[in-house]
C-alpha cells in the first residue's frame, strides 16, 4: 500500500516536471524557428484557444454544437466595427467581444437549450450559417458584405506597448491560452465541473440529485461563447481584416474534430488535437491537393484505434483501497 | 505512460519543425527567386495550377533568352493558400521567410489578396496581384502593391457604355453571388449606369444575390423571371453560373445572358452544357487566344508545346504578365531591393512590352489601360469578340 502511495507522488512529480519543460519550450521557440513557423504557432494558438472554449460545450457538458464558429465571428466582428468605427482600443475591445459573443450565446441559446443530442446539433449549424450569412448580407452596412471589414488596429497597452510583430503576438495568444488553461483546470475541479460532467454522463441522475441542469448547460454555452468571442478578437487583430470566408461551416467542423481528436473534456487533448489540425496541414502543404486524403486516412486510422481520443480524460475518482490509505493517515 | 507518449509526441513535432525550418535554408544561392501564392488547393485549385503553369512558362521564356542581371536565372517558389483569407496570409509569411524570395505574384481572390498583401507591406516585398480586381485593394495607400489585372468598375463601366448599347437594352436584371468581387461589380455596375438611368433610358428591374453553395437556384430565378428583362448580367463565378443558366432556360427565361469576367471558362460549358452555353456573353479582361503581339505568340507557342492547349482564365495569364514585369525591373534596375524595385515599377516603367500588351503602372499601383471585350460563346465552344464599338 506505501508503494502504491509513492507511484502516485513520483508520477505528479513528473507530471509537473512535463508541464514546466511544455512551457519552457514555449517560451523559447520563438528564437529557434523563422518567422513562418512562428506565425504557423499562432494559430495554433488560435485553435488551442477556440478548441478550449468548444471543450467547455462539447467535451465537459456533452453538447453537440457545430456552430460554434459563429461566436468567434460575433467576438471578431465587434473588435472590427468598434474599433475601425469608433477607434476604441483594442485591448478594452477584448473582454467587450468575450461579453458580446456570450450575451448572443444566451439569447440564442436560451430557447433552445433544451434539445438533446442530434437535434441540438442541427439547431447550432443552422445558427453558425445564419451570423455567417447575416455578416455577408451587410446588414445596415456595417459589416462590409463580403469584403468584410479592415484596418483593424494592433493590441497595445499605451504607445509603449505595441503587439505588431509576430514573436509579440505568439507570446500574447500563449499567454492568454495558459491563462486560460489555470483557468479551465481549476474549474474541472470545481462544483461546476463535477456538476457538468454529471449532466454529461447522465442527465436524468444529474437533474435527480438537484443540479439546475438548465442554468448549467447555458452556463457552459456562455462560458464557451465567452472564450470563442476573445481567439475572435485576437484572430482579427492579427490578420487586420475580417470576412465572413473565415467563418465557415467546414472551420465549425474542425473544431469539433480537435475536441475529438484529443479526447471529450481532456485539457492535453485539446492541445494535441489544435496541433494536428493546424499544424498538420502546414507541414505536408508540399503534397498539395493529396494532403487532405493524408489528413482523413489519418483521422480515420485514428478513430479506429483510439476512438476516445489520443488523451482521454480520466475522472481522478479515488478507488475504495485509496480511501482506506487516507483514512488510516488521518487516525494516525 | 501517457507522459511518455505526451513527451514521444511533443519530439516527434519538434523534430518535424526543425526539418522544416532548416530545408528552407538550404536553398541555392545563384538563381533570382520569384514567389507565387496561389490556390494550388480548394476550390479554385484549377486557376492556381494554371497560374503556375503560366508563370512557369514565362520563366522558361526569359531563362532561355539569357536570364536576367547578366545571367541569373528565375526559379519560381509556389505557396499554396488555398484560396483562405488565413491560409493567404501565412502564405505570404512562408515566402517572406525565405530570405533569397525577392517578390512575390500574389493570388486569385480580392479576400485573400487583402491581408496577404498587409503581410507584404509589413515586411517590405513588392507584390503583384494577378486575379483582384476590387477598387479598394489600391486606394489603401500602399507602397508595395501592384497589380496587372483590371479593376471592377473599369467592367462596369464597360458595361454600362458599350454592352447596353450593343444590344439596345432597356430592362436590366443584375445578380451577384456575395463574395467580395461579385458584389463590387455588381455595385459599381449599378453606379455606372446611374446617369443612364436617371435619365430614363433603362431601368433596372432586379438586384440580389445568391448564395453560391446552393446548387437550385429555381426560386431566385423566378422572381427574376417575372421582372422580364432584356439583358441578365450575373457577375458571379463559373461553377454556379453554369447551373444558373441552365435553369433560367429550363424556366424560360429568354433574356439575353451576359456573365461577368469569372463566369465563362470550359468549365461554364461543360457544366451548362454547349446547348445552353451557346450564345452566352460575357465581358471580359483579356483572352490570350486573341492575342497577336510577338510577346503572346510566344507565350502561347511555349505554352501550347508544353501542355497542349491554352489558359482558358486570363487571370494566370496576368500572372505571367506580373512575371515579365518583375523580371524587367528587377534587370533594368540592376537590383533586388524591395524599394528599388517599387520605385522602377512606379516610375519608371512606361509601355513595357508584356503578353497582355503594354504595361505601366499609376501612383496607387493599378495598371494604367485595360482591354475588356464581350465576348460571345459560339456553337462549337469556342469564344468570338462582338464588336461594340
Amino acid at each position: 500500500m506505501k508503494s502504491n502511495k509513492n507511484i502516485n507522488q513520483k508520477n505528479s512529480i513528473f507530471k509537473n516536471w512535463l508541464v514546466i519543460l511544455v512551457a519552457i519550450l514555449f517560451i523559447a521557440l520563438p528564437f529557434i524557428i523563422n518567422a513562418y513557423w512562428i506565425d504557423v504557432l499562432f494559430f495554433f494558438g488560435i485553435y488551442a484557444l477556440l478548441g478550449l472554449s468548444l471543450n467547455i460545450v462539447l467535451g465537459e457538458v456533452g453538447l453537440f454544437d457545430l456552430g460554434h464558429m459563429g461566436f468567434m465571428a460575433i467576438g471578431a466582428y465587434t473588435t472590427a466595427i468598434l474599433n475601425t468605427s469608433f477607434g476604441i482600443p483594442i485591448i478594452i475591445l477584448l473582454p467587450i467581444s468575450a461579453i458580446a459573443a456570450g450575451a448572443f450565446a444566451w439569447l440564442v441559446c436560451s430557447p433552445i437549450i433544451h434539445l438533446k443530442g442530434d437535434y441540438l446539433c442541427i439547431v447550432t449549424i443552422g445558427m453558425g450559417e445564419i451570423v455567417r450569412l447575416t455578416l455577408n448580407n451587410n446588414p445596415f452596412g456595417i459589416t462590409g458584405g463580403s469584403n468584410g471589414v479592415f484596418g483593424i488596429d494592433f493590441p497595445s497597452l499605451g504607445s509603449i506597448f505595441v503587439v505588431d510583430n509576430s514573436t509579440k503576438f505568439y507570446y500574447y495568444i500563449w499567454l492568454i491560452v495558459g491563462l486560460t488553461i489555470v483557468g479551465l483546470v481549476n474549474l474541472q475541479r470545481s462544483r461546476i465541473g463535477r456538476a457538468w460532467n454529471c449532466i454529461r454522463e447522465d442527465e436524468v441522475a444529474a437533474e435527480s440529485t438537484g443540479i439546475d441542469v438548465r442554468s448549467y448547460k447555458l452556463l457552459a454555452f456562455l462560458l464557451g461563447a465567452g472564450l470563442a468571442g476573445v481567439a475572435g478578437n485576437i484572430y482579427a487583430t492579427k490578420l487586420m481584416i475580417v470576412s465572413p470566408e473565415s467563418f465557415s461551416f467546414m472551420e465549425s467542423c474542425m473544431l469539433f474534430c480537435i475536441v475529438l481528436i484529443g479526447g471529450m473534456g481532456s485539457i492535453p487533448g485539446v492541445l494535441i488535437g489544435a496541433a494536428a489540425i493546424s499544424l498538420f496541414p502546414e507541414v505536408f502543404r508540399t503534397f498539395a491537393q493529396y494532403r487532405m486524403l493524408i489528413f482523413g486516412v489519418a483521422m480515420v486510422i485514428m478513430m479506429i484505434f483510439r476512438p476516445g481520443g489520443i488523451w482521454p480524460r480520466k475522472r481522478g475518482a479515488l478507488k475504495f483501497e485509496s480511501l482506506l490509505i487516507k483514512a488510516g493517515e488521518e487516525n494516525g | 505512460m501517457k507522459s511518455k507518449k505526451f513527451m514521444l509526441i511533443v519530439s516527434v513535432l519538434v523534430l518535424v519543425l526543425g526539418i522544416a525550418s532548416f530545408g528552407v535554408m538550404a536553398a541555392d544561392k545563384l538563381p533570382v527567386v520569384i514567389g507565387l501564392q496561389g490556390p494550388i488547393t480548394g476550390p479554385y485549385a484549377v486557376e492556381g495550377e494554371m497560374a503556375k503553369q503560366s508563370v512557369e512558362i514565362a520563366a522558361q521564356m526569359i531563362n532561355d533568352k539569357g536570364g536576367i542581371l547578366g545571367g541569373r536565372m528565375i526559379e519560381i517558389r509556389v505557396a499554396d493558400d488555398a484560396c483562405q483569407p488565413k491560409a493567404g496570409a501565412l502564405a505570404a509569411m512562408k515566402l517572406i521567410t525565405q530570405k533569397d524570395v525577392v517578390a512575390a505574384i500574389q493570388t486569385y481572390g480580392s479576400f485573400v489578396v487583402l491581408p496577404a498583401s498587409d503581410v507584404y507591406e509589413k515586411f517590405k516585398k513588392v507584390n503583384i496581384a494577378y486575379g483582384a480586381t476590387i477598387t479598394d485593394l489600391t486606394e489603401r495607400g500602399l507602397k508595395y502593391f501592384f497589380r496587372t489585372c483590371g479593376r471592377t468598375d473599369t467592367q462596369a463601366k464597360f458595361f454600362a457604355d458599350k454592352v447596353v448599347p450593343y444590344f439596345n437594352a432597356k430592362k436590366i436584371a443584375i445578380m451577384n453571388n456575395n463574395t467580395s468581387f461579385s458584389v463590387g461589380l455588381a455595385e459599381e455596375t449599378r453606379a455606372a449606369l446611374k446617369s443612364r438611368i436617371d435619365a430614363g433610358e433603362v431601368e433596372i428591374v432586379y438586384f440580389d444575390a445568391i448564395n453560391p453553395e446552393e446548387t437550385d437556384f429555381t426560386v431566385p430565378l423566378t422572381k427574376l423571371r417575372e421582372t422580364n428583362p432584356d439583358v441578365f448580367y450575373y457577375t458571379g463565378h463559373f461553377p454556379e453560373a453554369g447551373l444558373i443558366i441552365r435553369q433560367a432556360r429550363e424556366i424560360g427565361i429568354e433574356a439575353i445572358f451576359v456573365g461577368g469576367d469569372a463566369v465563362v471558362n470550359e468549365d461554364f460549358i461543360n457544366i451548362a452544357g454547349i446547348e445552353y452555353a451557346k450564345g452566352v456573353y460575357q465581358t471580359q479582361e483579356a483572352l490570350i487566344e486573341y492575342f497577336t503581339n510577338p510577346e503572346a505568340m510566344a507565350f502561347k507557342e511555349a505554352y501550347k508545346a508544353k501542355y497542349n492547349t491554352l489558359p482558358s482564365s486570363p487571370w494566370s495569364v496576368y500572372a505571367a504578365d506580373a512575371l515579365c514585369v518583375l523580371a524587367e525591373a528587377i534587370d533594368k534596375s540592376g537590383s533586388t531591393d524591395s524599394d528599388v524595385i517599387a520605385d522602377y515599377l512606379r516610375n519608371k516603367m512606361e509601355n513595357f512590352p508584356s503578353i497582355t500588351g503594354p504595361v505601366g503602372f499609376d501612383e496607387i499601383g493599378d495598371r494604367v489601360g485595360s482591354s475588356i471585350n464581350l465576348y460571345v460563346v459560339n456553337a462549337d465552344g469556342s469564344s468570338s469578340i462582338c464588336d461594340t464599338k
